[in-house]
């Protein structure tokens, strides 16, 4: 059985944006929309911190994380519970898609999504270009629409958008069915939580806190298991540390 | 695979003639009618595998040079995604370089040439330029025509010096420009001096290397290895390191300690073990007081400073200068010093790259004069800057001083990574001899992990262009460092240019500080033609305005030096109305000017040219991968003797300039060893009390320099400029978050929205760089900025800057911005 998941190392992410963008780019999200934003944890506007100061270098407590942000395709999802036409739905693999053609624009499925995922076209949707962009057609207005972990492109064998363009590979996408993927090694290995896990949504998107991992360990735009991919333990050797040698006549350790 | 004719171009019609109607049009755009293809677009579920990919490459001057792909259906770019390049290692792209699409379909983008109404070769009106200025339609014969008519005339009637060409760093194609000026004669500007010259003056000059910008160092792939690395001055997570943001996670993961030095706890000093909350300007005094922690506990590399450093050189007490070798010995060889053996008690002469039992300190007399060494020098110098002291002054505790200085000395290797923000002062070029002089102490030169500049230097990536840049019969040009550039327009000092041409440049909408001084000095100029993709508030200020092509719109092969690999950009198609690549703009001039057998008819035979003399490449290669890897660039930087004259990093230099400016004594300061010195940043500055705060326009992570400035999606998140302030020094201002403010000292000032930011430090104040005049409610980032430079630094100084903030007029309090906000642009992304 499969069932996709994404791990997103924090301490990896730098909060740019990027995945926010390609996003909105592949799948031809409407102007005014996001289905994937990129928070700050800390102040109250973008890319400040909370917390004080240090006064005279001391004592401050300044703090700031950032936390991608979208649909977390939920294993237990309450938008699939609440949609009275099914147009909602989790798929076998587990991604929770919309059926663009039953959604009715009721919206109860976002009064019931605790993690604001969802968007509503309220108005004729609206794209720059005009034409739109990335590769699926826009969707109508008087629907909801949000992230479908881009199965249009799992279809092909090739990894979210977001994940392959996050320039700090902090995005990983793979089967949490199978124990050998990386994202199940990480969760295996990393402190990692859910979001408003109290709510019983058992979200199948994972952060990573504390502890570094190695990112998404290959370079390709597949998703892992398509085409000869990096293991983790290949990135290992990759950064492993080249133990110093002098390289001159003098110029020995400090 | 369906095969798409990139030349078509009727599914992208201009939705009528743009003559006048030029600036502002934020908002929702569309400027493409489509053609009805009338095939139920709708019916399909995806189009993934269905668009042509074209190999491609960014190019602003984040020198990153990302390779892109880029997807194109129906003729139309669809989107951009990260390349896999041929060093694979090396994938990387941004926010900024994702989001072309929308630069290349911009209602702001130039369609035609364009002549200002008001000017006429015989009658230019130059009074007339201006905001109100208004422009029409002209065909490019004509543009091209005038431009070579009042060149010509302009060069016969002044002579060849009243030609300025001006160009930037917004592209790093293959224009012709440098071809072009060569030919025809004239004044080149440039960088060199200065913007952004400081940090790599200063460590250039003691380490050898040459050159102004970032120091050579190892490469990317060996950052790894670090045990130490120190970001000094930069928030290169959101500048420049996206790109590139894995090269400093892994060797954090790996074990290395990351610190950074910067006044605003950023998105770089959140990834930080150690964060050094520094006062703006204090840098060279905690460089001095790192030494000074290192040389007091001994923690220096003896060996490093004996072999490879003029550290144990002696340095007569009299005139501090370095003994003449020929004192003690017949025929010295060159760049040779002279040293004092502690085993035979003897002097002697020693050459680079040479170690021994040299002592480091001591004094003595030598051939009747007295002697010391040129690292005892140093340490009476660090003698006066203990950290305790220099905690205070710097705004950092003592611990956290020393807890840096030994992580860099006693770790292992590592490195310090400054930006050229760090350099943004008068006099910022002392702050890169410290560091260097700082990581001579340490030993971290010529080892696995260590790291010296912000960025890699590929150098061996460089296309070999052969004589491209220098033509047979050229006329050849002179250079003058943009910071004379005032001086000639205003004063004709040393020269008048009476026509300027730009290109790759908002100069009058970015850079150059004081802008009003420069709009004034313009009117001196005859004739000002500018090319840009965009109509930008510079090229308002232009008499005749050349579109230029995006650059997915031309063909081109681009190298950088900040990753291996050499990138082909494939046309994705023509360029959109009547945009040209600026080469064939430069080939339609140099056709009239009577250069044209010097262009050939198609770029790509100048490319062409380019590969047929360069052995590591082929069209196969670059058409079929997108890039090529380079490898001639050694992991480890030096490794050889040093390019000063002994070979050896200066850590002394006996040799040094001596500043001069603000702030300094008359007779200026001389730099044998770093001594921080201070222009506005001084704690005694004169003018401190009625403008208390310091101002920085720091670069964003939403726009490189002015560029992407107007691409809706990053709009809809940066939607306008803002002031970052810290919540102290806004209340006692009287200043609620969100309030518009003005921010001003005696040499102009600018209205901008006050933003909350627990993370600046109380003091200092923000506003990014990089916003057009229309984005700003009121004046302009530039406007309080001096132009002045100092007599060493030569460079723009725009962090030098002190301001007052307050409240503005009640007439600025609304946001301008709600009528024309895309829908749903508040609340939609980040901070909630």
């Amino acid at each position: 059985m499969t069932s996709y998941g994404l791990v997103i190392d924090q301490e990896r992410c730098i909060g740019c944006h990027s995945c926010a963008i390609t996003c909105k780019q592949e799948n031809n999200v409407p102007m005014g929309q996001y289905w994937n934003r990129v928070l700050t944890e800390g102040g109250d506007h973008i890319d400040t911190p909370s917390g004080t100061y240090p006064e005279d270098g001391d004592g401050g407590n300044l703090e700031m994380k950032n936390q991608p942000t979208t649909c977390q395709h939920c294993a237990n999802a309450p938008c699939v519970k609440v949609c009275p036409v099914n147009a909602t739905y989790t798929r076998d693999d587990g991604i929770v898609e919309i059926d663009y053609e039953k959604c009715i624009g009721c919206r109860y499925c976002m009064a019931a999504c605790p993690y604001n995922a969802r968007v509503f076209n309220w108005d004729e949707p609206e794209h720059v270009p005009e034409e739109g962009t990335g590769d699926v057609p826009a969707r109508p207005q008087g629907v909801v629409e949000k992230c479908t972990f881009c199965s249009h492109r799992l279809e092909e064998g090739l990894d979210p958008a977001c994940v392959v363009n996050c320039p700090a590979d902090a995005r990983i996408f793979g089967d949490l069915d199978d124990d050998d993927s990386t994202v199940s090694e990480y969760i295996a290995e990393y402190e990692t939580h859910q979001l408003l896990d109290e709510k019983g949504t058992d979200p199948k998107t994972y952060y990573i806190r504390g502890e570094m991992t190695p990112g998404r360990p290959w370079k390709g735009k597949h998703m892992e298991g398509e085409d000869g991919e990096t293991s983790t333990a290949d990135v290992e050797a990759a950064t492993e540390r080249v133990p110093h040698v002098p390289a001159g006549p003098e110029g020995g350790d400090d | 695979m369906t095969d798409f004719d990139p030349t078509r171009r009727d599914v992208l019609k201009t939705s009528g003639v743009a003559a006048l109607g030029l600036g502002g049009g934020t908002g929702l755009l569309s400027t493409l009618e489509t053609v009805d293809t009338g095939d139920g677009g709708d019916a399909v579920a995806s189009f993934v595998g269905e668009d042509r990919v074209v190999k491609s490459a960014c190019s602003p001057n984040c020198r990153g040079k990302c390779p892109l792909d880029v997807y194109i259906r129906d003729g139309q770019v669809k989107k951009v995604e990260q390349q896999v390049p041929a060093a694979t290692e090396f994938k990387r792209g941004c926010t900024l370089g994702m989001s072309h699409l929308q630069r290349v379909y911009s209602d702001d983008r130039l369609k035609y040439p364009l002549k200002r109404a008001s000017w006429s070769p015989d009658d230019p009106q130059p009074g007339a330029r201006g905001e109100d200025a208004e422009f029409e339609r002209i065909s490019w014969e004509d543009a091209f025509d005038l431009v070579a008519e009042k060149i010509q005339q302009t060069k016969s009637e002044y002579g060849k010096e009243s030609i300025l060409w001006h160009s930037g760093s917004g592209d790093g194609g293959t224009t012709g420009y440098g071809r072009l000026t060569q030919l025809v004669g004239g004044i080149r500007d440039s960088f060199v001096f200065g913007i952004d010259t400081n940090v790599g003056q200063g460590f250039n000059r003691i380490t050898g290397e040459g050159g102004v910008f970032m120091p050579p160092t190892n490469t990317a792939d060996d950052w790894v290895n670090a045990e130490t690395i120190i970001i000094w001055g930069s928030d290169i997570f959101a500048s420049q390191f996206q790109m590139d943001a894995e090269w400093v996670l892994d060797a954090k993961r790996n074990g290395a300690k990351l610190v950074v030095v910067d006044p605003v706890y950023t998105n770089t000093a959140e990834k930080a073990d150690l964060w050094l909350p520094i006062r703006p300007g204090k840098d060279t005094h905690l460089a001095l007081a790192m030494m000074h922690y290192v040389l007091e506990n001994e923690v220096y590399d003896a060996e490093f400073l004996r072999s490879r450093t003029n550290a144990p050189a002696l340095v007569r007490t009299d005139d501090g200068t370095l003994l003449d070798p020929s004192r003690i010995s017949e025929d010295p060889p060159e760049g040779s010093v002279v040293v004092m053996n502690e085993e035979t008690g003897e002097p002697e002469v020693v050459q680079a790259e040479t170690g021994g039992p040299f002592a480091l300190f001591g004094e003595w007399t030598v051939d009747g004069t007295t002697v010391t060494t040129g690292l005892a020098q140093l340490r009476e110098q660090a003698a006066d800057y203990p950290p305790e002291e220099v905690a205070d002054v710097a705004g950092l505790t003592q611990d956290d001083i020393e807890t840096a200085a030994e992580w860099l000395a006693t770790r292992g290797s590592g490195g310090i990574m400054p930006s050229y923000g760090v350099g943004r002062y008068l006099y910022g070029h002392v702050f890169g001899q410290a560091y260097a002089t700082l990581l001579a102490l340490t030993g971290d030169y010529g080892r696995h992990g260590n790291i010296h500049a912000q960025h890699p230097s590929y150098n061996g990536s460089y296309l070999h262009t052969g004589d491209w840049g220098s033509p047979e019969g050229a006329e050849g040009t002179e250079y003058h460092g943009y910071r004379k550039l005032l001086g000639m327009l205003e004063d004709g000092d040393p020269v008048q240019p009476r026509v300027m041409y730009g290109m790759n440049s908002n100069m009058l909408g970015n850079q150059f500080p004081d802008r009003d001084r420069w709009l004034a000095a313009m009117e001196n100029l005859d004739m000002i033609v500018w090319a840009d993709m965009y109509h930008t508030p510079t090229t308002q200020q232009a008499d005749i305005i050349l579109p230029a092509a995006h650059w997915f719109e031309t063909e081109d092969i681009l190298t950088t030096y900040t990753h291996p690999n050499i990138s082909y950009r494939e046309q994705a198609h023509e360029p959109l109305w009547e945009a040209k690549d600026d080469y064939y703009i430069m080939a339609g001039l140099a056709e009239r000017l009577g250069h044209g057998d010097k262009f050939p008819d198609d770029k790509h035979d100048v490319l062409d040219r380019f590969v047929q003399n360069d052995d590591r490449l082929t069209w196969e290669q670059l058409r079929e991968q997108g890039t090529v890897a380079t490898d001639e660039t050694p992991t480890v930087a030096y490794t050889d003797a040093f390019g000063t004259e002994s070979g050896r990093i200066t850590v002394y230099d006996d040799d040094a300039p001596a500043e001069e400016g603000p702030g300094l004594p008359d007779d200026g300061v001389s730099l044998e060893v770093p001594k921080p010195l201070e222009a506005r940043t001084a704690d005694d500055w004169e003018g401190a009390d009625e403008y208390p705060l310091v101002f920085m326009q720091k670069h964003s992570k939403w726009r490189i320099h002015s560029q992407w400035a107007n691409v809706p999606w990053l709009r809809e998140i940066n939607t306008e400029p803002q002031l970052d302030i810290h919540p102290q020094d806004a209340q006692q201002r009287g200043i609620d978050d969100g309030d518009y403010v003005r921010v001003h000292n005696d040499r102009g000032s600018v209205v901008v929205q006050a933003k909350y930011n627990e993370g600046i430090r109380p003091g200092l104040v923000n506003t990014d760089q990089g916003w057009w005049a229309e984005d700003f409610v009121d004046g302009h980032y530039q406007d309080p900025i001096s132009a002045e430079t100092a007599k060493v630094g030569r460079t723009f100084a725009f962090y030098d800057c002190r301001v007052e903030v307050e409240r503005a007029d009640e007439q600025y309090q609304s946001n301008q911005y709600t009528e024309d906000n895309p829908r749903g642009a508040e609340g939609t992304a980040g901070g909630d």
